[in-house]
């Protein structure tokens, strides 16, 4: 008896092992369209909105949205899902993923998905209502090999208690002038603690070097060819360093000390508790930034990104996110996808996600629907992204880098930032240090991915 | 070619033969099987690691540093095939048991010895599933170049491992490391076992008071960090905002890198503590009263008995909590690194080896240096949990 219980008991065991999980059960309308957002926050708050109302205007589709970590956690995420057939159908990725996305082979061409269409399930499709700045990103050939959601430049936030009570009326606009008002604003009896802050960040130093038409990688920023080298070691690297170096040991500029993708809330924390003067941040936040002022009782102005008085100001660049589309996708769910984005991105939520965010309103007539409602009239703080990308000239310099392994790029771009502020080093000499290791990074990442 | 496989195959033949011969040759028997055994035991772990390298450490392009390295695998090959089965004979040929000496089981055992392996299946599938195939795969990895979604991957033999060797910035790292763990491990159960011995005296509201004690460990680390962040966060925050009124002094928590190792080591003890003061409460349970009443009359003082009495007997719980928390000090402080010092601090000042794992293989998608530097800190915890069993483990006391 005693051995026929453990036997049983065993062979339970194996069978428990053996015996997969129980499939769900079968479902097979409305057709599952899987989206995944890199954000975390009120961002995909409102990307579920959308995604509900879709839903109910499109009854034959179920488009599921989910949220990241973080731009650099999804691409790891999606790497994964790849390699074990989970991929969704749509997936967000950071401007700086572009080269790596386009290399992957997991995605396809939104031009060419669509083809000659001019409409999708009655969804209009006119590739010539987005701004410029976005095409000149994101096209490669001419194509948009994804579609363009979030987009937002690099702008300045001004709180003008301090600035009007040091004599300014206007923010600063060059390098020159940012000293120039941090020397009064620090001279002020009830002086903040800095005077000047900016999330260590790798986009940050790329606006500056595009500012002054100076190239991030080779090949002219790896739109002429395959990026190779770096080539932001330049004259124009060094001037960002040096000046930023400059500020710090007068005690204007502060640094948090956080690096990379998670130091935007220490700017956050300093801007809104007004130990700081002004920073430099991404538009994306503008009405948050807007609001931090009309809470914390000051005004807060948004005006164009600091330049180089040396270099004069080029242009500034994008950053953001765009959505890709997941290659080798049932028809029927590609088509339920485009849908999706071509919903997702039409003239009125562009405009709406213009409101609730700051990033800009990517389409034109986005942009003159806001006009119509007086919407910039009563909010000026929210046009200075989009008139700064406006009056940009575009090249090679000012419309981004493209290069693999960005993100790693980055890393030692900040990691050069931030020996520079902390140490005596020379910053031609740790920026070059930088670009020797940045150029390990391209060459290995060359070697595995290109064609 | 420095040297040629079969030279290596050789070698490792002789130092086989060798040592089985020895261990067959004391147990007074069978010298004609020890030898062949030890000779292709020897031989296979000689080439058990160059082998799958296509002995690349070898070949006469390659540094100086690399045959080195070549070497040494080939020793670690012999030494971990050789070894297990000189003990596995030796014991076997002295008829003695291959589990215990003392904890021979005298009842309760099974009739048939195969019905242990029925029962050993799901442990064993799940340690193959989790464990052994991802740390042959790390192995794999470790050689190579290689990233997430390439289209390919390439071979870099040992170099991912010699080039730390030459990286001051690693070995700068690994001392961090050490150096922050052991302040960890240290100031954390220290300050639990103070803390321990006062909410075990007899208080009113003291199951509250331990209640308190131990959400700390309850929280996310993630939550931890974000509450950290915004209170050491150096302009803005809690923490100088209340020093420099009261004392004047503003520290740069965050954004300075002598200060900024203090503030994660601060932060991981806080988060720890709860833990090792749950543990040390129970350890203090188990303390017979008896004992220290014994104690206190033979008029033995407070700190008499605590360091005679209670502290022998919280002897197990300690040994128990250094070796978890040598642990969470090397393995699982990422996330309060990556909320505090996102980057790794200023001037990589809070770096640490599994911060850096962490950082290449997810955020710079670089699998290979991101293997390689998890098997060289997994090495490291192995040495070192290895060192506490054979010194801390022996002055641990069980009995009462």
């Amino acid at each position: 008896m005693k051995k026929i219980v453990l036997v049983s008991v065993v062979l339970v065991m194996m069978l428990a092992l053996a015996v997969p999980l129980a499939s769900t059960g079968a479902q097979d309308e409305p057709i599952q369209i899987d989206v995944w957002i890199s954000f975390q926050d009120y961002r995909l708050d409102w990307a579920q909105d959308v995604a509900a109302e879709f839903n109910e205007l499109y009854p034959q589709y179920q488009v599921n949205v989910t949220g990241g970590y973080s731009y650099e956690t999804m691409f790891a995420q999606v790497a994964v899902a790849a390699e074990q057939g989970q991929l969704p159908a749509i997936v967000h990725y950071f401007e700086a993923a572009t080269q790596d996305a386009r290399d992957s082979g997991l995605f396809k061409s939104i031009s060419e998905a669509i083809g000659d269409r001019t409409e999708i399930n009655g969804l209009p499709i006119d590739f010539s209502d987005y701004v410029a700045p976005v095409v000149a990103y994101y096209t490669a050939d001419g194509e948009f090999t994804s579609m363009p959601w979030n987009t937002s430049s690099a702008i300045m936030f001004s709180n003008m208690n301090y600035l009007r009570a040091a004599g300014f009326e206007e923010p600063p606009a060059t390098w020159d002038e940012v000293e120039a008002v941090c020397e009064a604003v620090m001279a002020l009896d009830d002086a903040p603690e800095y005077c000047f802050t900016f999330p260590n960040h790798g986009w940050f130093f790329e606006q500056w070097l595009a500012q002054q038409d100076a190239l991030f990688v080779n090949n002219d920023n790896g739109r002429s060819d395959r990026a190779t080298e770096v080539a932001f070691n330049s004259e124009a690297g060094v001037a960002i360093l040096e000046w930023l170096d400059d500020l710090y040991n007068k005690g204007y500029l502060y640094y948090s000390g956080a690096q990379g993708g998670e130091s935007w809330s220490t700017v956050d924390q300093a801007y809104s508790t007004q130990q700081v003067a002004m920073a430099v941040y991404s538009s994306s936040d503008t009405t948050l930034y807007t609001q931090m002022g009309e809470e914390g009782g000051f005004e807060t102005v948004a005006s164009f990104y600091p330049y180089n008085d040396d270099t004069g100001w080029t242009g500034n660049l994008i950053g953001g996110a765009t959505l890709w589309l997941v290659d080798g996708l049932e028809p029927e769910v590609e088509e339920g996808a485009l849908t999706f984005l071509l919903y997702f991105t039409n003239t009125e939520w562009a405009a709406d996600w213009h409101k609730v965010t700051g990033y800009i309103a990517i389409r034109n007539s986005s942009n003159e629907l806001l006009e119509e409602e007086g919407y910039f009239e009563e909010n000026p703080n929210q046009t200075v992204a989009a008139a700064q990308l406006d009056q940009s000239t575009l090249t090679p310099a000012t419309s981004g880098a493209l290069v693999g392994g960005f993100p790693s790029i980055r890393n030692e771009v900040t990691a050069a930032i931030d020996r520079v502020l902390l140490t005596d080093e020379d910053p031609a000499a740790v920026l070059n240090a930088a670009a020797e290791a940045s150029n390990v990074i391209i060459e290995e990442y060359n070697l595995l991915n290109a064609p | 070619m420095i040297v040629s496989p079969v030279i290596l195959l050789l070698v490792g033949a002789v130092i086989g033969a060798a040592a089985l011969g020895y261990v067959f040759r004391r147990a007074g028997r069978w010298l004609l099987l020890g030898l062949p055994l030890g000779a292709v035991a020897g031989g296979f772990g000689a080439i058990l690691f160059v082998a799958p390298l296509g002995y690349c450490t070898f070949e006469t392009e390659r540094e100086q540093l690399d045959a080195i390295f070549g070497f040494l695998l080939v020793a670690a090959g012999i030494a971990l095939v050789v070894l297990p089965i000189s003990w596995v004979a030796g014991r076997l040929l002295r008829h003695e048991s291959l589990v215990s000496t003392t904890s021979q089981p005298t009842q309760g055992t099974f009739k048939h010895w195969w019905i242990a392996l029925p029962l050993l299946v799901p442990t064993l599938t799940i340690l193959a599933l989790f464990l052994y195939y991802p740390s042959a795969e790390t192995l794999r990895l470790s050689t190579m170049l290689s990233r997430l979604g390439a289209r390919r991957e390439v071979s870099v033999c040992v170099d991912n491992f010699t080039r730390l060797v030459e990286d001051p910035e690693y070995l700068d790292i690994i001392g961090r490391t050490l150096y922050m763990s052991f302040f960890i491990v240290v100031l954390s159960m220290g300050l639990s076992l103070l803390i321990a011995t006062m909410a075990y005296l007899p208080l009113r509201g003291a199951s509250i008071y331990r209640i308190l004690l131990v959400w700390p460990y309850a929280m996310s680390p993630a939550v931890a960090g974000i509450i950290f962040l915004l209170m050491f966060n150096p302009s803005g925050g809690m923490v100088n905002y209340l020093s420099g009124n009261w004392f004047g002094i503003k520290l740069g928590w965050l954004n300075d890198p002598k200060v900024a190792p203090w503030t994660i080591i601060l932060a991981s003890v806080w988060k720890s503590m709860g833990f090792n003061i749950l543990f040390y409460i129970a350890g203090l349970q188990n303390v017979p009263k008896d004992l220290i009443e014994a104690g206190a009359i033979d008029g033995a003082g407070v700190v008499r008995r605590f360091w005679h009495i209670v502290w022998p007997l919280l002897s197990p719980t300690t040994f128990f909590l250094i070796v978890t928390n040598v642990t969470y000090a090397f393995f699982e402080t990422y996330a309060t690194i990556d909320y505090l010092t996102p980057g790794g601090g200023p001037l990589q000042s809070t770096t640490t080896m599994m911060y850096r794992v962490i950082q290449l293989g997810v955020y710079n998608n670089d699998m290979g240096k991101a293997a390689a530097q998890s098997i060289v800190l997994f090495m490291m915890v192995i040495g070192l949990t290895l060192v506490l069993f054979r010194t801390g483990g022996r002055q641990v006391t069980y009995g009462v």
